[in-house]
């Protein structure tokens, strides 16, 4: 059985008055991917930036690879994030001055030392090593996307967070995005988790989960084949 | 990588950067400026006050002096080690003379001086000694003797004498008498109101006292006293004498005019070098405070450059921090930027300080300076002071920036 890499205990999230996630159980086991599914508002992103270590629980347990993230300050958080998780957002945020190349390394270089041969083979690795020395105003969608899937494994977390990595691309770059996350999956056997709102891509996972107003209303297991 | 963010960061926003490089700047060139000229301002004013007086007394030592120093001594004076600090020097003989002016009689100070004297010393510049040099400040109505038999007459005496220039005044002393023709009145408001003036080697000769002297006055440029200035000479180590000997005090100027005029002892007047002290290190203060002042409102000004930039930057720290920045490499980013600008700012601010410096030596002081090398080190670390005051809120920004919700959407 495989072991947990998240685990949630009434998990819960407030914004002054409004509770975005309400006492929440999960657990999810290592080399998962999981979708999460809601409407806007249903608490999806709090749970991905609470387990992310971008943002801090209002009350109960969180543990993520077995640590406790209520106990780490916000240093501790930035540590967490470089070592522990990639992070694939939905408007890619690249920096704008730094080319394809330079933006992967970036994460090298607040995780460790930035090494160039590495960044350039990630960079190949999601089919862009055409495109190294262009900047993000110089590619389309789906190639920053994939750029910022790049810089999110380059530092080979074991935890990847997708926030909607497809809702800006089209049929064919969500397709590619998505067969390039399954072929990384087997090959660096890190966990996912990706919200969305469309039902064809979270289908891409193992488990969806659906969030209703920061309650876990439901999920789906897919069944194995075969 | 830092070098290249750092490079690409200048590149895409130089407007930016040129602000905060101009701010840096700025300051750098008003300490430098300020801090170049304040030495300078302190000698010159120094030697402005030279003009309200004497700050050194010489007189007969109670031990050995007999009475009298001798006028054979005063060339020594111009030869000490703190000669180039020694503006001027007068030497004094004072004596009791019956003074006749037409039908007035009337027992009076006579004093012997030099005037305006020219002085050559082997080895040494000639320079002008006497009373036009020490007091230049006297209300004189007429002129300075330029024979032996003129005299300057103090106002209060020459009232009562009833004597205007031009009249004649015949001093009797030992039985003998000497006729003198009046070619100033002085005011001063003090002791001199009341006295006689003539040449030295007069009124020696009337006295029966050739060769001798009741004191000499001597200006000197010296420096404000301060704690270690006060310590007392014979209380002090080798090591501590030797300082004190070669910083320009009053005491030590004092010190070393006394070691030449035999059976003399040199006491610091006072109320004149404390005042003086007082004065220039109020000026310095003021220098100093104008200074921190430019400088602060260089670093607000880099503050604020700084501030707008990183509101425009916060989704690029807002990404930096989601993917792992902690605040030390957050804070190496920002402060690399502004360390290598104020680096720039520094070097940039020297030169132009040195030239405003110059500009206001010359126009306030009618003489050129060159700013001491010194101050370039000065400038730099003003810079990066500034650089880093300024830094210090914006960076306090950035800290503050959450991710989650810059990058929301």
């Amino acid at each position: 059985m495989a072991s947990m890499i998240i685990e949630t205990a009434g998990l819960t999230k407030s914004y002054g008055e409004i509770r975005a996630l309400k006492p929440l159980d999960l657990t999810v086991p290592e080399g998962e991917w999981l979708s999460v599914m809601g409407h806007s508002g249903s608490g999806k992103s709090t749970l991905l930036n609470l387990v992310g270590g971008l943002d801090r629980p209002t009350a109960g347990m969180l543990k993520v690879g077995g640590e406790d993230l209520l106990g780490r300050d916000e240093d501790g958080l930035a540590r967490f994030r470089r070592e522990f998780v990639g992070i694939i957002f939905q408007q890619h945020h690249l920096i704008p001055y730094l080319n394809a190349l330079e933006n992967v390394m970036l994460a090298q270089y607040f995780h460790s030392v930035p090494d160039e041969a590495e960044a350039r083979s990630a960079l190949e690795r999601v089919g862009l090593g055409h495109r190294l020395k262009n900047r993000p105003g110089e590619l389309s969608g789906g190639e920053q996307q994939r750029v910022c899937i790049a810089r999110a494994i380059i530092n080979s977390p074991r935890l990847l967070l997708g926030d909607e990595p497809t809702g800006n691309l089209d049929h064919g770059s969500t397709t590619m995005v998505l067969e390039l996350l399954r072929e990384l999956r087997v090959e660096e056997r890190f966990t996912i988790i990706m919200v969305t709102h469309n039902q064809e891509v979270a289908a891409w996972g193992d488990r969806t989960i659906y969030l209703d107003d920061g309650v876990l209303v439901r999920e789906e297991k897919k069944l194995v084949e075969g | 990588m830092l070098f290249r963010i750092l490079k690409n960061s200048f590149l895409k926003r130089p407007r930016s950067i040129f602000l905060v490089f101009l701010s840096i700047t700025m300051g750098a060139a008003v300490a430098t400026s300020f801090l170049g000229i304040a030495g300078e301002i302190s000698h010159k004013m120094s030697l402005e006050l030279r003009s309200y007086g004497a700050n050194i007394l010489l007189e007969p030592s109670a031990v050995e002096g007999g009475g009298f120093l001798r006028e054979v001594d005063l060339p020594k004076i111009k030869t000490v080690f703190w000669k180039y600090n020694i503006t001027g020097f007068t030497p004094y003989l004072f004596g009791l003379v019956d003074l006749t002016a037409g039908t007035k009689h009337e027992r009076a100070v006579i004093t012997g001086s030099w005037f305006y004297k020219q002085l050559l010393v082997e080895g040494e510049e000639p320079s002008f000694q006497g009373i036009q040099v020490i007091a230049p400040w006297w209300e004189l109505q007429g002129g300075m003797p330029q024979d032996a038999d003129e005299a300057v007459v103090g106002a209060s005496l020459a009232r009562r004498l009833g004597v205007v220039l031009g009249s004649r005044v015949v001093a009797l002393a030992r039985g003998a008498t000497k006729p003198f023709r009046v070619v100033g009145i002085v005011t001063t408001g003090g002791y001199e109101e009341e006295q006689f003036f003539a040449p030295l080697v007069t009124v020696q000769s009337l006295l029966g006292k050739m060769g001798k002297l009741s004191r000499v006055l001597v200006s000197a440029v010296t420096v404000p006293m301060d704690a270690f200035g006060k310590k007392d000479p014979a209380a002090m180590s080798k090591e501590e004498y030797e300082k004190w000997y070669c910083t320009a005090y009053v005491t030590s100027v004092a010190k070393n005019v006394e070691e030449v005029m035999a059976g003399s002892r040199a006491k610091p007047i006072w109320q004149i070098a404390s005042a003086e002290g007082a004065l220039l290190t109020k000026l310095n203060s003021v220098v100093l405070l104008l200074t921190l002042l430019a400088l602060g409102a260089s670093a607000i000004a880099v503050s604020t450059s700084l501030m707008a930039s990183m509101a425009e930057r916060s989704p690029e720290i807002a990404l930096m921090k989601a993917i792992g920045a902690d605040r030390l490499q957050i804070s190496a980013i920002f402060l690399g930027e502004t360390l290598i600008i104020s680096l720039a700012g520094g070097i940039v601010g020297y030169l132009l300080g040195d030239q405003l410096a110059a500009l206001i030596s010359q126009s306030v002081f009618n003489s050129a300076i060159k700013s001491p090398l010194w101050l370039l080190p000065t400038a730099m670390v003003s810079a990066f002071a500034v650089a880093l005051a300024g830094s210090a809120a914006p960076l306090r920004r950035a800290f503050l920036i959450e991710p989650v919700k810059v990058l929301k959407g």
